[in-house]
């Protein structure tokens, strides 16, 4: 003989759940609608336009099969936007996340002074890519704040020139995003420590283990799915970049601080080639795809094996 | 359950609507219903005020008509004219566009020619195919190169006419620890202005019709007589004519430099003439040569400036023509533009008093070389008539002037440069 519970009454407004209520689902279509409407169906759009040689200022456009394609992989403009781009997601991913743990740790307490500081840390992740970029850019120019104050300090003789050399401009393109990253890397960390439970660390105490062997064997395997969050949508990002680019270096100098999204924005509405720009940016989806797939992949493995 | 699967379908049909719509590429509809769209761009000197003056001015003698505004998000109007394009949205009015662009889908409605000869002094100076989509309004000089009068005195210097001179000019001022020539290479558009009057003096001065042979594959960037122009770019880098640092220079800062007299020289358009760089003071105390030849042949490097084009497909062409037209002719926007950037007027039936401007000796004395008799060329890689460069070139070519710094290879960098242009006329 079963016994039957009964099913706890459900109260609630308007949007209750279960039978005699409307339910998410009309809810859930909308979502799914708003999804192919502005995802899936341009992709798609972008995927056949990729194989033809349209051009928005003229009336008609061709087939031109995997030609577009073909161009990628000699186009030298393309290859080196595609290696400065990997450059700058590599030095991010590194920097942003050992900073940001870095600060988390630091700031890993829960009096008012500590959320106030955190907050400040976030900071540059709610200003726009744009607004930071022209806060960097007055200070990196000829007459900018680093050159005065390194030259008034008599560490230069002469103004450096932070956005006027290939080498330098990438570094500050690096520094730039890394300091606007930091801040999603910190608040990521530190919701990740704060779930740490503190016995653990007590545990570790009463073994005698020192604050390295603290990190390595409790905090660090217990953070893991924050490393994992954290670097894989740092990566993404990075992998997108133009604002920060298009106001602080322009692509400059000589084209070498052009991002792969730089790249594609130009050749889409400057030389007005739809088509290989659409190949572009299937080629970066793909190859954001399988970077973001491989590292999560990755990062899970080590999740599991932690 | 009935109620639940009825509102689902009925959200999936609004889903299916909002996803249609954002498919579609409809013609915008405005509140006015019957307005004209109108794209401007805004800088210091034509801010909003100016351009929304200018349109109650041009719509005084036109009742009925109606216009809206469309700002630019940024000084790339080209750009931002093929993104409303491509979104369905081509204004019915355009400033400052190149129409070139915009001509093989058949946007632009030409003017009418007879409107034009009564008007303006070149009334074929913006042509391209004989055709002219933007009205001949005025004119600049890109570039002159500015100098220090003060300077060039305290070290004996005299204006050059020759290229050996303006290099010894270069020498004189690095010895007196004068950066010799400014140069605003954070920004490839205002840092390319050397090559710019090197590519028009030397290659077009000796041979007018380089870019249309280009066009027709006669010539190529590689070709002896552009590779030896852009050398001396190359060479001006090596003798140290620009500060180190000067690809961290914005155009800004570049003008407040040449101003503070930390610089000698400063190639740059002849829009710098204008109140909104040059207080009176300041112009006094700065004169301006055309950029110099090998054989001293003066070779002015000419582009005829103009506003509005007309869309093709506009709900109203008449209308648009009409407001274009109204608008172009109107002294009072012409006088803003003379005022504050430099321009020089082309207008038949208008003489600079009409304007009623005050501009300076500067801007006077240089607007002499446009009225003189001499050799006026294309200015390379400005130009919106036939001598156009092919799409995105302009941008590849102005980058060269940062390139110079890091990168000597003239012969590779240009070969590119074919390629580029091979590419984006489809060759």
């Amino acid at each position: 003989m079963s016994t039957q519970l009964a099913a706890p009454r459900r109260t609630g407004g308007p949007l209750r759940l279960g039978r005699r209520g409307i339910g998410l689902a009309p809810l859930a279509w909308i979502a799914i609608a708003l999804y192919v409407a502005f995802l899936i169906y341009p992709i798609i759009q972008s995927v056949i336009t990729s194989f033809t040689d349209r051009n928005p200022l003229k009336p008609a456009s061709s087939f031109v099969g995997f030609a577009n394609y073909l161009e990628l992989f000699q186009d030298q403009r393309l290859l080196r936007s595609l290696g400065f781009t990997l450059v700058v997601v590599v030095f991010v991913t590194i920097v942003a996340n050992a900073f940001g743990l870095m600060f988390a740790m630091l700031l890993n307490r829960s009096t008012l002074n500590y959320r106030a500081m955190r907050t400040l840390v976030f900071i540059p992740q709610v200003l726009s890519g744009v607004i930071v970029a022209f806060i960097w850019r007055s200070i990196l120019t000829q007459n900018g704040l680093l050159n005065v104050t390194l030259q008034n300090l008599g560490l230069t003789d002469a103004a450096v020139s932070w956005i006027g050399t290939p080498e330098l401009a990438t570094l500050s393109i690096c520094v730039v995003v890394s300091w606007m990253t930091i801040a999603f890397s910190t608040v990521v960390y530190t919701a990740s420590l704060q779930s740490v439970p503190a016995e653990l660390y007590e545990a570790a105490r009463v073994d005698g283990a020192g604050a390295f062997s603290r990190f390595r064997n409790v905090t660090f395997p217990m953070i893991a799915p924050g490393v994992t969050i954290s670097v894989t949508l740092g990566l993404i990002t990075t992998l997108k970049l133009y604002d920060v680019i298009a106001v602080l270096t322009g692509g400059g100098p000589a084209n070498s601080t052009k991002s792969v999204a730089f790249y594609l924005i130009d050749v889409a509405f400057t030389s007005n080639r739809f088509g290989y720009a659409s190949a572009i940016a299937i080629f970066l989806l793909g190859l954001t795809a399988v970077i973001a797939y491989g590292t999560t992949g990755l990062l899970r493995r080590r999740e599991a094996h932690l | 359950m009935k109620r639940s699967r009825l509102v689902s379908a009925v959200a999936l049909a609004a889903g299916a609507a909002v996803a249609l719509s954002a498919c579609s590429t409809s013609e915008p509809t405005d509140a006015a219903g019957d307005a004209l769209t109108f794209m401007v761009f805004e800088t210091p000197a034509l801010d909003a005020a100016f351009w929304d003056t200018s349109i109650d001015n041009a719509l005084a003698g036109l009742p009925g008509v109606k216009v809206d505004k469309i700002v630019s998000p940024d000084a790339d109007r080209n750009a931002y004219a093929k993104q409303l394009q491509a979104s369905g949205q081509f204004p019915d009015i355009l400033s400052s566009i190149n129409p070139k662009d915009f001509l093989e889908a058949g946007l632009l409605q030409p003017f009418d020619r007879s409107w034009l000869e009564e008007n303006f002094l070149q009334p074929h100076g913006n042509d391209i195919d004989g055709q002219t989509y933007i009205p001949p309004t005025n004119s600049q000089v890109i570039p002159l190169v500015f100098y220090n009068k003060q300077i060039f005195a305290d070290n004996g210097i005299e204006v050059p006419t020759t290229w050996s001179e303006f290099e010894d000019v270069v020498a004189k001022l690095k010895a007196a620890g004068v950066t010799p020539i400014e140069m605003a290479g954070a920004e490839p558009w205002a840092g390319s202005m050397s090559l710019v009057g090197l590519a028009s003096a030397d290659v077009l001065g000796q041979d007018p019709d380089w870019i249309q042979k280009r066009y027709d594959g006669k010539v190529s960037f590689a070709d002896p007589l552009f590779a030896d122009a852009m050398q001396k770019a190359v060479d001006l880098v090596q003798q140290g004519a620009y500060d180190p640092a000067a690809l961290s220079v914005d155009f800004a800062t570049a003008n407040q430099n040449f101003i503070d007299g930390k610089s000698g020289m400063y190639p740059m358009g002849s829009w710098f003439t204008g109140s909104s760089y040059l207080t009176p003071e300041q112009a006094a105390n700065i004169g301006a040569f055309p950029w110099p030849t090998d054989d001293g042949k003066v070779v002015i490097p000419f582009n005829i400036g103009g506003t509005t084009s007309v869309s093709a497909n506009s709900k109203n062409v008449e209308n648009a023509t009409k407001f274009a037209q109204a608008w172009s002719l109107d002294p009072q926007n012409l006088a803003v533009l003379v005022e504050t950037d430099g321009a020089y007027p082309m207008m038949k039936n208008l003489t600079l008093e009409d304007f009623g401007v005050t501009v300076s000796d500067l801007y006077t004395d240089t607007y002499s070389l446009v009225t003189a008799d001499n050799t006026k060329v294309s200015s390379f890689g400005w130009v919106n008539n036939d001598d156009a460069l092919a799409p995105g070139i302009n941008d590849l070519f102005y980058a060269l002037s940062q390139s110079f710094f890091s990168n000597t290879d003239v012969a590779g960098q240009l070969a590119q440069l074919d390629a580029d242009w091979d590419a984006a006329t489809g060759k």
